[in-house]
C-alpha cells in the first residue's frame, strides 16, 4: 500500500496542531505498518509568511520519503484585508470571494498539487481543511482521497470553497466526535466512509531534570501551558487571567507558557516564557506541574491534553472548546472554565485539592490508555485506509 | 499560599474508578465550582470594568456557534459589557503621558459622558431584553419537559435480529446490485452490515444507543455511535443506495415516524431501496417482545399503512408478512424525486 500524505508544512519544527499529528500518523504507517509512505509538502515553517525556509527537493524522514517544494509567492498582505472581511459574516460569503482567500491563505503552490496528483499513490491524505493545497489536491488527485479536516467551529468552515474538498474527498477521519458533529452540522458527508481516530501518545522520553530547574523557578509550584505562544491560540488571554490571578491570590504559583513564541508576553515575574523545547525537556515539565491548561477555544484534538494526562496530570480548558471539554467530560480528567470567574475558582480549586487533582491525573491516564496509544490506533487506520481503496475513487450512484 | 503544591500527590493507576463514577464525581466538582462562581460574582470583589475586560479577551478567539451549555456564560458576558466606561485609563509609559491624557479626560469628559450614558443605555436594554427572551426559553424548555415525549428505543428481538432471521435474505434479494452505500440501523455490533459486506455491498452501520459500537475497524467495518436522525440529516441528498431500518420505527410516535421517513426518502438515490424491519402489531402484544414496546410511547403500524405512506411518496412499495405474523419486511423503491418531499403523513 502506497499512502501519500499532503500538508502545507512538515516537519518536527512543525510544534503541535494537524500538520504535525499527520506526520505522526505517516510515521506510524511506515513504521508499525510497514506502508510506503511519501509526504508532500512545503519548504516553509512559518505559515503567516509561507517563506521557503528549508531545502526543496527529496529526502527520507523517519521512513517517510519527503519532497519539498518552494512556495513561488510568500503571502501578500492583502490575505489579511480580506481575511477580516470575510470572517465578519462567514456565512455570506460568495464562493468567489471564498475562492480567493483561498488563494491568497496558499501555501498556493501547483507544482506540489500536480506532483501528488501525477503520483502512483494508492490514497492521499490531506490536511489540514484549511489551505489550498488541501483544496486544490482533493479534487485533482485521481486516487481516492481522506481528508482529516482538523476543523473547528470557525468563519472559514462557512466559506463554499472550502466545500469543495468535503463534497469531493471520498473520506474522512476526524480527531474526535465532537469534530464530526461540527462539520456535519456544516456540511452533508455523513455518507462517506470515515473513521474518528485521534493521535496516539508516545511513550514520554524523559530528560531527568525538574521541571521547576528548567524553569528557574526554585520551588515554586507551576501551571503549565504547551503549545505555540499565541494570541489565537488563548495564550494572551491564559497570561492575562492569570497575572489578574496573582494580583488577587499572591503566592509562589507560576505559569510556564511552553511552545514557539508568536505573540508577545510581557515579562512578569510569576510567567516563564520558554519558547520551543526540545521533547525530553517538554516531558520534565509537564511531569512536574500542578496542572496543565490548554487556553484555546479552536482544538480539533489537542494531543497536549493527552500528553498531560500521559503524565496523570489534571488539565484544565476552555469551556468553549467543544472537542476538550468533550474530552474532559469523557475522561473525567479535567475541568474548563467559560469566563475569568471561573478560571479563578478552577485554579483555586485545584491549588487546593490534592485528591481532586489525584483523581482527575488518574482518569486522564485511563483514557489516554484506552483510547490514544499509537500501535492500535495505527492498525484501525491502516485498515480503514485500505477499506478506502478498496471502494476505489467514489462512482456517482 | 506557601511555597510547594499542598499534599503531595501520591501515584494512582488508571482505571481506579469506573465511567460512571467518573462521570458522577466531576459533574459533582463542576456543580461546587458553578455555585462557587455564582457567589464570588455576588460578592462584587472584582470591579465591574475589570471583568468585562478579561471575560471579552476570553471571547475573542471563541467558536462560530455555541451550545446551550454555553448561553448562560455568553449572557453574563453580553450584560457585563453593557456598561461603558467613559473615565478613559490615563496610564502612560511617557513621562508627561499621563498629565497630558488626564487633561484631555478632564476637558472631555463631559461629552463623553453624555455619549456612553447613551450607548450604556442602549446596551442595557438590549441585554436586558436577551435575559428576558432566555427566561421565557427556559420557561417553555421546563413545559415541554414535563410534556416531552422519550425518543424511540431501538426495539431488539433476539429472533428478529441475527443474520440468520427469515427476512434478511429477503432484503439481500431486494438490495442484489445495489449502488452507492448502504446504509443499516440500528446496526448493534454490525450483524448486518458484516452480511450486506459478504454479498458485495458497500454498507456501513449506525448504532444510536451508548457503547454498543465496538471497534470493527480491523475487520473492515464502518460502524458509528451516532444518532439516527441527525446522521440522516447529515446525508447529502441522493446520497445512499439503500437504507435499511430494522428495530427503529417500530417504537416510533407518529411525529417522529414522519421526520424518520421524510429524511429517508430524501438520502435515497432514485431506484434506491428502502427497508423496513418492523414488528407487527400483533408481534407488539405477545410475551416474546421486549419491555422497551411497554415503556415506548409508539407502537408499530400495520404493513398496509406503510404501503399507503411510501406510495403517497411516490415509492413502490411491496410487503412481506413474516412466517408468524409476528414481524414484516418493508421493502420500498424509489422513483426519483425524493428530494423537497412533503411529509409522509
Amino acid at each position: 500500500m502506497k499512502v501519500l500524505f499532503v500538508t502545507p508544512r512538515y516537519g518536527p519544527e512543525v510544534m503541535g496542531g494537524a500538520e504535525s499529528a499527520a506526520r505522526l500518523l505517516a510515521e506510524h504507517l511506515a513504521l508499525d505498518v510497514r506502508f510506503e509512505v511519501a509526504a508532500y509538502s512545503t519548504c516553509a515553517l512559518d505559515d503567516r509568511t509561507w517563506a521557503n525556509e528549508l531545502p526543496a527537493g527529496d529526502s527520507v524522514m523517519n521512513g517517510v520519503a519527503l519532497s519539498r517544494f518552494e512556495v513561488p509567492a510568500t503571502r501578500q498582505p492583502s490575505f489579511f484585508t480580506l481575511d477580516k472581511q470575510l470572517r465578519r459574516a462567514p456565512r455570506q460569503v460568495s464562493l468567489a470571494q471564498s475562492q480567493r482567500w483561498l488563494e491568497l491563505n496558499g501555501p498556493h503552490v501547483p507544482r506540489l498539487v500536480s506532483a501528488a496528483a501525477d503520483g502512483d499513490a494508492d490514497v492521499a491524505v490531506f490536511s489540514p481543511y484549511l489551505f489550498w493545497p488541501t483544496v486544490a489536491g482533493i479534487q485533482a488527485a485521481p486516487m481516492p482521497t481522506v481528508l482529516h479536516p482538523a476543523a473547528h467551529d470557525e468563519p472559514p468552515l462557512y466559506f463554499p470553497a472550502i466545500g469543495d474538498a468535503f463534497v469531493a474527498t471520498e473520506a474522512l477521519c476526524y480527531y474526535t466526535a465532537a469534530e464530526r458533529r461540527v462539520v456535519q452540522a456544516r456540511y452533508r458527508v455523513a455518507e462517506k466512509p470515515q473513521i474518528v481516530l485521534g493521535i496516539g501518545v508516545d511513550d514520554p522520553t524523559e530528560g531527568g531534570r525538574a521541571g521547576r530547574d528548567i524553569l528557574g523557578l526554585g520551588e515554586r509550584p507551576y501551571l503549565v501551558s504547551l503549545g505555540r505562544v499565541d494570541d489565537q491560540k488563548g495564550s494572551a488571554m491564559l497570561d492575562a487571567f492569570f497575572r489578574r490571578y496573582k494580583q488577587r491570590r499572591p503566592g509562589p504559583l507560576a505559569l510556564a507558557l511552553v511552545g514557539p513564541v508568536a505573540s508577545t508576553i510581557e515579562p512578569h515575574p510569576d510567567v516563564v516564557v520558554t519558547g520551543a523545547v526540545d521533547e525530553p525537556t517538554k516531558w520534565d515539565l509537564l511531569r512536574d506541574a500542578m496542572a496543565a491548561v490548554s487556553p484555546s477555544a479552536l482544538e480539533s484534538f489537542s494531543i497536549v491534553i493527552m500528553e498531560a494526562w500521559e503524565q496523570s496530570l489534571p488539565v484544565v480548558v476552555n469551556a468553549l472548546c467543544e472537542p476538550t471539554r468533550d474530552h474532559c467530560l469523557r475522561s473525567g480528567g479535567g475541568l474548563w472554565f467559560g469566563s475569568y470567574r471561573q478560571f479563578e475558582v478552577v485554579v483555586d480549586r485545584l491549588w487546593a485539592d490534592a485528591d481532586l487533582r489525584r483523581r482527575l491525573g488518574a482518569n486522564g491516564k485511563a483514557y489516554v490508555d484506552e483510547h490514544y496509544r499509537w500501535p492500535a490506533l495505527t492498525a484501525r487506520y491502516a485498515r480503514f485506509l485500505e477499506l478506502v481503496v478498496e471502494r476505489g475513487p467514489a462512482a456517482a450512484i | 499560599m506557601s511555597g510547594g503544591v499542598p499534599d503531595a500527590v501520591p501515584e494512582v493507576r488508571a482505571g481506579a474508578h469506573d465511567v460512571e463514577e467518573r462521570h458522577d464525581y466531576l459533574t459533582r466538582v463542576l456543580g461546587e465550582i458553578d455555585q462557587e462562581v455564582v457567589r464570588r460574582r455576588s460578592s462584587g470583589d472584582l470591579p465591574r470594568r475589570v471583568e468585562r475586560e478579561l471575560d471579552a479577551m476570553f471571547l475573542r478567539y471563541s467558536p462560530m456557534g455555541g451550545d446551550d451549555g454555553t448561553l448562560d456564560e455568553v449572557l453574563d458576558l453580553v450584560e457585563s459589557s453593557s456598561f461603558i466606561d467613559p473615565v478613559v485609563p490615563i496610564a502612560s509609559s511617557r513621562p508627561g503621558g499621563g498629565v497630558a491624557k488626564r487633561t484631555i479626560r478632564r476637558g472631555g469628559l463631559w461629552y463623553m459622558g453624555w455619549v456612553t450614558h447613551q450607548v450604556s443605555e442602549f446596551a442595557s436594554a438590549t441585554s436586558r431584553a436577551l435575559r428576558v427572551l432566555d427566561d421565557r426559553v427556559r420557561a417553555l424548555r421546563t413545559e415541554l419537559d414535563a410534556q416531552r415525549v422519550p425518543a424511540a428505543p431501538v426495539i431488539e428481538t433476539p429472533w428478529a435480529h441475527r443474520p440468520d432471521a427469515w427476512w434478511v435474505d429477503r432484503a439481500l434479494e431486494s438490495l442484489a446490485g445495489q449502488r452507492g452505500r448502504v446504509l443499516h440501523a440500528a446496526a448493534g455490533d454490525g450483524w448486518l452490515v458484516r452480511r450486506l459486506r459478504a454479498e458485495g455491498l458497500d454498507a456501513y452501520g449506525v448504532e444510536p444507543r451508548a457503547d454498543r459500537v465496538v471497534a470493527t475497524e480491523p475487520e473492515g467495518l464502518d460502524l458509528r455511535e451516532e444518532p439516527l436522525l441527525g446522521h440522516l440529516r447529515a446525508i447529502a441528498p441522493g446520497g445512499l443506495g439503500g437504507i435499511v431500518l430494522s428495530g427503529v420505527v417500530d417504537a416510533m410516535t407518529a411525529a417522529e415516524r414522519d421526520v424518520v421517513v421524510v429524511l429517508a426518502a430524501q438520502t435515497v438515490a432514485p431506484s434506491g431501496h428502502l427497508i423496513i424491519h418492523s414488528l407487527s402489531p400483533k408481534g407488539w402484544a405477545s410475551d416474546e417482545a421486549p419491555v422497551e414496546a411497554d415503556l415506548a410511547s409508539g407502537r408499530p403500524l400495520r404493513p398496509r399503512t406503510w404501503a399507503l405512506v411510501f406510495g403517497r411518496l411516490g415509492f413502490e412499495v411491496g410487503v412481506i408478512e413474516g412466517p408468524t405474523s409476528d414481524d414484516y419486511l418493508v421493502v420500498a423503491v424509489s422513483g426519483g424525486g425524493g428530494e423537497g418531499r412533503a411529509g409522509a403523513g
